[in-house]
């Protein structure tokens, strides 16, 4: 399969891992979505529309699928706001630096929840019996549940995508340029509408594309805060599956909404991405020479940032306060009974997704840098193909990965349902991806003249890989080993169709309980989660820091995708 | 330091490359180069001329597709860059960013599998070689472009390397490191006696640390020769552009006599001592003047030579640049003696001595 090209080519080492690869990703990407359409368009041996035919002719379901774009659209609209917001504050506000760091730690927390925190402190806050709307504002039988408190919490939990996505952008934008036209005599509010917004306009686009795909495929929230009148594809799908028990309709469902995400992913990728990199030159963020914002501008600026933190800074403080009373809005005792039961009937659940984040991290992290190493340095046929395959289980929504992977590995020769085999096999192809970008990225920073250097001391290329290029891509590797942790611990959109009675999962068991309304013990795991997640976080910080490489790019750059 | 002084010989070697507009480029074409055993060698050339190509190959970071490279006699055209025994200086210095001073020194010594204890020698002794001494604990992110410049510079010489190339090693540099650098290196490279060839596009440079240099273009090398030999008698247009400041002025042959004889040029006729093999009396030629190579004298002082108008003058201190008209052609001249003042407009006659002027014909 390897073609000799730079030499590299030949080498028997570099063959066999991409036949493993390639069986790998035939395997767990292309085969699970094969075997999804087969099923959407097949009954029982023979051919059939009639499965999509249903879907599309039924007006619920259509109404779903505009349900689902209009949500995706506001998100993406607002949420992007929301992060150009921030972004700007961020990189013209000339704020100290600890005031940063926690406005950066504050944003960061929505990004590494697991998917209902949001939306269980939405019902905390605005539900029939919530803190603000009953026993705030003595409102009576408001219903949380729709468009709105939907928009709300998504945005909330989305925006700092955005925030990560133009900050650089923001920075990376000379201010000398605007400095420039300060100087011809514009005004700041004109410089920032004629110079600043227009750079930063292919930034926008592409962090707009990002929320947009994010909410899409957003489940959890939705599944809590939608309702029944506002009905979107995943959950829809998933209702499908496990409502109806109608593996062929999910099937069809999932394929309904493959269809916008795959065109914002192709559009986010191979367009919007792109564009940037020939706009934005210039060196790195230096401190601005003038101040671009007025000082009026930048308090109000700075306010709404503050604003805005402090809304998930209550979410987060709410969470904490409901996992320790009885039952917030009821009985405001202190407890730690809601501990106590997630320790004991929800144990196995938290052992279960430890040991799962436990094997899909170094396998995750290790399968990120040796595809993203090949891809990069080495030549062989399907070489591209490669890299297109293995970002598709990333690109997808997680519902569509799941209902693939339930109907792929649900009958022999296959039969993996049950297993913790596939749940980690799930993540691993699923969030691998971030590791196989960010060591593309690194590696494409590291100049070749450093191997060439390594090389000509006297250095053979596998003294070359190990001294020079291994600890270069370290980061990557940490930073691959990070986002699958903290999406293991925090997922649920693919893997809800994947659990079993053997092995299940934290961020299910959150469901079960906001279903059984005992949210107490859902606070508990909530809060449980984001402490393990936030130590995973600092290990990682910390081995970043001792592993010193140039470009290493920061932890939270990573979650944005 | 080096166990045997050796030669480089370049053997008609050529590298294509597949262009996407152009089809299949020569990078370098049937490029023939003999550097002697301690000699320092330069390549000069404007950027894509093929020196880095031809350097890297001499390295053995490319792979000719035709022709050989020998080092001291031996074939090492199939040999593998780690295996030929080089020092290869980088333009971006090319540090490893993750190892120390110490360690990026070290590197070669290590993968030679050197003892610990000869290893801090030797690191010890070349980083004080290059004025590092007490750096070998900073990261190439906390040193300057010249420090940087010297580690890189001591990593490759550490290693007792057989041969010693450079591409382009100072164009990230200001200035006037740029010049205290390439003294550094011309001293280090005579104490060493290590066998070099050096890339640039810089024919200062190249003139200040060269004992020969080699004037490329398009692939090939076009003239080789010592500094003084290609300023003084280049031997096509390029390089007379190339290397130095230069008049080309367009004549014809009046008369040949010997080896030179007198040529018809700016309205005059110049005696020449060296004309080009060949030439007959008519034929087409040009003249390369060295702006310094002119000299004013009071107009009406030799009816023979050249009159013509100055049209600017800059004072530049130890110098002044004049511009003068010479019936139509615009010439540059460089006076070194500022006491004599010829002011823009004022008309002069224009001194050749014979021995100064190089004769092309037409078509070099």
């Amino acid at each position: 399969m390897a073609a000799p090209a730079d030499g590299n080519g030949k080498d028997p080492a570099v063959t066999a891992a991409v036949v493993v690869l390639w069986l790998l990703l035939a395997l767990f990407v292309v085969y699970p979505l094969a075997m999804l359409f087969a099923r959407m368009l097949t009954d029982h041996g023979t051919f059939t529309f009639a499965g999509i035919a249903t879907v599309l002719t039924d007006r619920h379901q259509i109404r779903a699928f505009w349900n689902s774009l209009w949500l995706g659209l506001l998100v993406g609209v607002i949420g992007t706001a929301f992060g150009f917001l921030f972004a700007f504050t961020a990189a013209r506000g000339k704020l100290p630096r600890r005031v940063l760091g926690i406005l950066d730690a504050s944003v960061l927390l929505p990004l590494v929840s697991p998917p209902f925190t949001t939306a269980i402190a939405m019902i905390f806050s605005f539900g029939p019996r919530g803190l603000i709307t009953y026993d705030l504002l003595g409102m009576k039988g408001v219903t949380v549940y729709g468009l709105t408190s939907t928009l709300f919490s998504e945005v909330l939990t989305y925006f700092p995508i955005a925030y990560l996505t133009l900050r650089p952008i923001l920075a990376a934008i000379d201010s000398n340029i605007e400095g420039m036209a300060l100087s011809l005599g514009a005004s700041r509010w004109r410089v920032f509408r004629t110079v600043t917004l227009p750079l930063a306009v292919p930034g926008l686009a592409n962090a707009f594309l990002l929320l947009f795909a994010a909410s899409l495929a957003d489940f959890a929230t939705p599944l809590i805060l939608a309702g029944n009148n506002f009905p979107v594809l995943p959950t829809q799908a998933y209702l499908q599956i496990t409502g109806m028990f109608d593996l062929r309709g999910g099937a069809a469902l999932s394929f309904v909404l493959l269809v916008p995400a795959l065109a914002v992913f192709l559009l986010q990728r191979y367009w919007v991405s792109r564009r940037f990199y020939v706009t934005i030159t210039g060196k790195g963020a230096g401190q601005t020479p003038f101040d671009s914002v007025s000082a009026g501008a930048r308090t109000v600026l700075v306010g709404a940032c503050v604003a805005v933190a402090l809304v998930i800074v209550y979410f987060y403080a709410l969470l904490l306060y409901a996992s320790l009373v009885v039952a917030l809005g009821a009985n405001h005792a202190f407890t730690l009974q809601h501990y106590r039961v997630i320790f004991t009937e929800g144990l196995k659940a938290i052992r279960d997704t430890l040991i799962i984040a436990g094997l899909a991290m170094p396998l995750g992290g290790l399968y990120g840098i040796l595809l993203g190493y090949l891809v990069t340095k080495k030549t062989f046929f399907g070489r591209r193909t490669m890299e297109l395959v293995s970002m598709v289980n990333y690109a997808l929504p997680g519902t569509i990965v799941g209902i693939a992977y339930l109907i792929a590995f649900n009958d022999p020769p296959l039969e993996l349902t049950g297993t913790a085999l596939i749940i980690v096999a799930c993540y691993i192809f699923r969030y691998g991806p971030t590791g196989i970008r960010a060591t593309v990225a690194l590696l494409q920073q590291i100049d070749r003249s450093l191997e060439e250097a390594s090389q000509g001391l006297g250095a053979g290329s596998g003294t070359t890989f190990r001294r020079i290029t291994l600890p270069l891509i370290l980061p990557a590797f940490f930073a691959g080993l990070g986002v699958v942790f903290i999406r293991s611990m925090t997922a649920i959109s693919a893997t809800i169709f994947l659990v079993s009675i053997s092995w299940t999962l934290i961020t299910v068991k959150i469901l079960e309980n906001i279903t059984e309304l005992s949210l107490g013990p859902a606070a508990a795991f909530s809060v449980l989660v984001v402490a393990i997640v936030f130590v995973v976080i600092a290990a990682i910080g910390r081995l970043l820091r001792v592993f010193r490489a140039p470009g290493a790019m920061p932890m939270t750059s990573l979650l944005g995708g | 330091m080096t166990d045997k002084t050796i030669g480089v010989a370049v053997d008609g070697v050529s590298k294509r490359y597949a262009h996407r507009v152009k089809g299949e480029i020569y990078a370098a074409r049937n490029v023939v180069l003999d550097v002697r055993p301690g000699e320092f060698l330069t390549l000069l050339g404007p950027s894509g001329c093929g020196k880095t190509t031809t350097l890297r190959m001499i390295a053995g970071f490319e792979i000719p597709d035709e022709g050989r490279i020998l080092f001291g006699g031996n074939d090492v055209t199939g040999l593998p860059a780690n295996r030929r025994n080089i020092g290869f200086v980088f333009q971006n210095y090319a540090l490893f960013p993750h190892l120390s001073v110490f360690e990026n020194v070290a590197y070669g010594l290590r993968v030679r599998g050197q003892a610990q204890a000869a290893i801090a020698r030797d690191v010890g002794e070349v980083l004080a070689l290059v004025g590092l001494g007490g750096y070998e604990q900073q990261f190439s992110g906390q040193l300057s472009g010249g420090e940087q410049q010297r580690v890189a510079l001591a990593r490759a010489i550490v290693i007792r390397p057989r041969v010693l190339l450079f591409d382009e090693p100072l164009s990230n540099l200001d200035a006037k490191l740029r010049v205290q650098m390439r003294q550094e290196i011309r001293d280090l490279q005579r104490r060493l006696a290590i066998t070099t060839v050096y890339v640039t596009h810089d024919q200062e440079e190249a003139m200040a640390v060269s004992d020969r240099i080699a004037v490329m273009n398009e692939g090939s090398v076009v003239q080789e020769g010592s500094a003084e030999d290609l300023y003084h008698r280049p031997a096509t247009e390029f390089v007379a552009r190339f290397v130095g400041r230069v008049n080309l002025v367009p004549g014809r042959i009046a008369e040949v006599a010997g080896r030179g004889g007198r040529v018809a040029a700016l309205g005059s006729v110049l005696g020449v001592r060296l004309l080009p093999a060949g030439v007959a009396a008519g034929d087409r030629v040009r003249l390369v003047l060295r702006p310094e190579a002119i000299a004013f004298a009071d107009p009406g002082s030799d009816p023979a030579a050249p009159a013509a108008t100055v049209t600017a003058r800059t004072f530049l201190g130890e110098k002044v640049e004049y511009v003068v008209d010479c019936g139509g052609e615009s010439l540059q001249v460089v006076g070194y003696n500022a006491g004599a003042a010829f002011v823009a407009g004022a008309a002069v006659a224009l001194v050749v001595a014979d021995d100064v002027v190089t004769v092309l014909p037409e078509s070099a």
